[in-house]
């Protein structure tokens, strides 16, 4: 009994039995809510949050309390460039993608200088580089909105791949188990604990912890940048500030996968199912007609009320 | 009748006897001090003293009248100041407000008399007029003040509660020559004022100076109450290391002289950083160095500078014959330099994670690993583990499921994966059982037979005297005696200790 019991309080299996919860209370409201075909759209808008997720999974694993506030500015960033430099042409993709990546990469590092060879609190920090991207934004499209996705790239997150799957889910699948590897096979994923855990048993055992740190920003960065391309290819065509509700969702997806927001506990898997999780709620709010700002309060209430459940264990500034 | 007299009184936390019977008689008009080695329970008598420690049992007399000390208030209204070894000022408010911190002067009942606490706080700067350094005034604000200002102002601050007890735990630790003089100086104008005086210092110059008696506490006893004119310091300490004390270390332990033919493994030459300066000595291959003296007289500075982690302003340290100047401590590990803390919890174990993991840092970093592969990282582990006896029932397992001792025992294992030339130990028993402090000590040992140079700093002075070839003992920043073969005496390394720096 004890054993069920506490396979039952995993944050895993919460969060896929609340998975099972609400898609049932999907379909009660709206026949046709459960159906492939709407799950499957349902991944491949989980997809888009899992993989910004999965850079915030890894900042906030990293400890010092650790946050990237400035991934929905590079969500918005990367797809204006993914749009320009494309511009409707398969040709595009790769320099596209390059193009995006250096730029995730770039913001990245600005976050991960600030925070450690300035010393600024990674909220304050990446709060501010959001403010930066914000507008940059605004200068760079003055108003007019312009690039279009190839039409290679929107197939590839629309419409189905391998097994009748789209491959953004795939892509998606893949970045799980290469953050599963990197979190648990690799020196460097043992060091991002160590950082999270004891920073300063990690630098005398002679973690570079400051390389690390700037590392983990530029990884969030990179991944946002994926996620914004895919998200030009989810749209067609990117419009201004596309990426904005990744910020609070990408922090309530790691949350609720069971990772601490004090650094050096979880890992991505929960992650995932945290995304998929609150991109159903996403779904039934929208089913019953609750408009933007309705879902904003309800994901706001969600990450305090997750915080209450989980985030007694530790205090956050000890 | 005296000031203050404690009969009997005793204080236990869980199963340790802090203080097992203090009695203490302070006269009015002396100085009073109080001696014993670390952990002797002198702290813990000036806490009950202070009323920030209850006391279990015994009595204490305030002029003849039994009384209750419930809490530091009620100590402040029964007439006793304290001078706190660890400074409790306020780093953002001014050296006057410091000063008068305890007792503001307050004018219709609520707002601060500035001109009052002006005037207050003039008083007791005025004491120090001269020496207190430049940059010293009633606004600067304590934070931008130097150490030994900022101490300065403590002891303003204990005046300025003009309580007929004061007690000094440590009052000149910071403090240069004419500041000390100046300080004795207004110490006696007190005794004329017929205030009684506790003071604690491990300068033995300073106690003859200043001392009209001393009370020596030994394994929470007090043991003995002298007058200061009637004896002399080598009696003071004979009391405070108690029997035996003049017995040689026992030779079944450590040789006396370990064999310098092997060749110096660590050559440390004038080296000066932050709490040290002017260090030089050499450890030899298959050598234990012990550093000993007093809490904080630069031992630990010097093992974490040698290892990247303080800072070094001056002098050079070699490994065999190469210059070594780590930058940081994963500099130090790549050159062979190994580094055990006793405060595992800040600096060695990564909580949460498994055992493993706590264990295997140092094999990454020095084999260059990328991929952790868990059954070949097994293989390395365990014989590690093994070697300290280590008890624990799976390597996933995090390593907060184990007890103190084998925590320290996983933390010490991670630098057995592949060995290090030179093994700097900073009270590595700290805080863990017997037998793992001999499981400890017999791998120490065996590391040092196989050729590692070892460098053992200890609060216990039974460890290094049981354990290492000579000791080194630091007095204020610096190494002011050598102890070899037969003068390593429990004796000679408190006089050492004590010895004015």
């Amino acid at each position: 009994m004890n054993a069920v019991l506490s396979f039952l309080k995993r944050p895993l299996v919460i969060a896929l039995l609340l998975i099972a919860a609400l898609l049932y209370l999907g379909e009660s409201l709206s026949p046709g809510f459960a159906s492939a075909d709407q799950v499957l759209r349902l991944l491949i808008v989980a997809s888009l949050l899992g993989i910004v997720a999965a850079g915030q999974n890894v900042i906030i694993l990293g400890g010092r309390e650790g946050i990237d506030l400035s991934v929905g500015g590079v969500v918005s960033l990367s797809a204006i460039i993914a749009g320009n430099v494309m511009n409707g042409a398969d040709g595009g993709i790769l320099p596209a993608i390059l193009a995006c990546l250096a730029a995730g990469a770039f913001f990245g590092l600005l976050n991960g200088l600030g925070v450690t060879l300035l010393r600024i609190p990674p909220l304050v920090m990446t709060l501010g580089m959001l403010g930066v991207l914000q507008g940059l934004l605004v200068v760079i499209r003055n108003g007019i909105p312009s690039g279009r996705a190839a039409p290679g790239l929107s197939a590839f997150v629309t419409q189905p791949l391998v097994f009748g799957i789209p491959g953004i889910i795939w892509l998606w699948i893949a970045i799980g188990l290469f953050m599963a590897f990197m979190l648990n096979r690799t020196v460097f994923g043992h060091r991002i604990y160590a950082i999270g855990s004891n920073e300063h048993a990690a630098y005398m055992a002679g973690v570079p912890v400051r390389r690390m740190r700037i590392g983990l920003f530029m990884i969030s960065g990179m991944f946002a940048a994926i996620a914004g391309l895919c998200l030009l290819g989810y749209s067609g065509s990117s419009f201004a500030n596309v990426g904005e509700q990744y910020m609070l969702s990408s922090i309530i997806a790691v949350v609720f996968g069971g990772t601490s927001l004090a650094g050096g506990k979880g890992g991505y898997t929960g992650t995932m199912a945290g995304a998929l999780l609150l991109v159903i709620l996403q779904g039934i709010l929208t089913t019953v007609n609750i408009d933007e700002s309705g879902r904003q309060m309800v994901f706001g209430a969600t990450l305090l009320l997750l915080m209450l459940f989980y985030g007694r264990g530790k205090a956050m500034r000890a | 009748m005296p000031k203050l007299t404690l009969n009997g009184v005793s204080k236990a936390y869980g199963a340790t006897l802090a203080l097992r019977r203090g009695d203490l008689e302070i006269a009015a008009g002396e100085v009073h001090v109080l001696m014993g080695s670390n952990g002797s329970g002198k702290s813990t008598l000036c806490k009950i003293i202070a009323g920030s420690v209850r006391p279990d049992g015994g009595e204490i007399l305030i002029d003849g009248r039994s009384v209750t000390i419930s809490g530091p208030q009620s100590a402040r209204e029964q007439g006793i100041g304290i001078f706190y070894q660890e400074l409790s000022l306020a780093a953002n408010r001014s050296v006057e407000e410091n000063i008068c911190l305890a007792m503001l002067p307050v004018k219709a009942a609520f707002f601060v008399d500035r001109p009052a606490l002006k005037a207050r706080a003039a008083r007791y700067i005025e004491l120090f007029a001269g020496v207190s350094g430049d940059g010293f005034a009633a606004e600067t604000l304590v934070g931008n003040l130097r150490a030994d200002q900022r101490q300065l102002v403590e002891i303003m601050k204990a005046l300025a509660s003009e309580a007929p007890i004061l007690i000094f735990d440590e009052p000149t630790s910071a403090l240069d020559r004419a500041q000390v003089d100046r300080f004795f100086d207004i110490l006696r104008g007190l005794k004329r004022d017929g205030r009684g005086i506790i003071f604690i210092s491990h300068r033995m110059d300073e106690i003859t100076a200043i001392g009209d008696r001393v009370t020596i506490i030994r394994d929470g006893e007090t043991i003995q109450t002298l007058n200061l004119s009637e004896t002399d310091p080598a009696a003071v300490i004979r009391l405070m290391v108690g029997g035996a004390g003049d017995m040689p270390a026992s030779q079944s332990s450590a040789p006396a002289v370990a064999s310098f033919s092997a060749g110096a493994a660590m050559t440390v030459d004038r080296l000066s950083g932050a709490g040290f300066r002017n260090v030089s000595f050499e450890v030899a291959k298959g050598e234990i160095l012990g550093l000993g003296g007093l809490h904080g007289q630069g031992q630990s500075a010097v093992l974490r500078a040698i290892f990247g982690a303080g800072s070094v302003t001056s002098g050079e340290i070699r490994i065999g014959s190469d210059r070594f100047d780590a930058k940081s401590p994963r500099d130090a590990i790549r050159h062979g330099c190994a580094y055990v803390s006793g405060d595992r919890g800040r600096d060695g174990v990564i909580a949460g994670r498994p055992i493993i993991e706590n264990v295997t840092p140092i094999h990454y970093l020095r084999d260059r690993l990328m991929i952790a592969r868990p059954s070949g990282l097994k293989a390395k582990a365990m014989p590690a583990l093994e070697a300290m006896h280590t008890k624990f029932a799976s390597l996933m397992h995090p390593i907060n499921s184990l007890s103190g001792g084998n925590q320290q025992k996983v933390i010490i294992a991670r630098w057995l994966i592949d060995r290090p030339d030179v093994l700097l130990l900073d009270d590595p028993t700290k805080g863990i059982d017997l037998s793992a402090k001999a499981d400890l000590f017999a791998l120490i040992r065996q590391l040092a037979a196989d050729g590692l140079g070892i460098l053992l700093y200890s609060s216990e002075d039974a460890e290094l005297l049981g354990n290492a070839n000579r000791i080194l003992v630091f007095n204020g920043g610096s190494v002011t005696r050598e102890l070899t073969g037969e003068d390593r005496t429990r004796y000679n390394l408190y006089q050492a200790a004590y010895e004015a720096a």
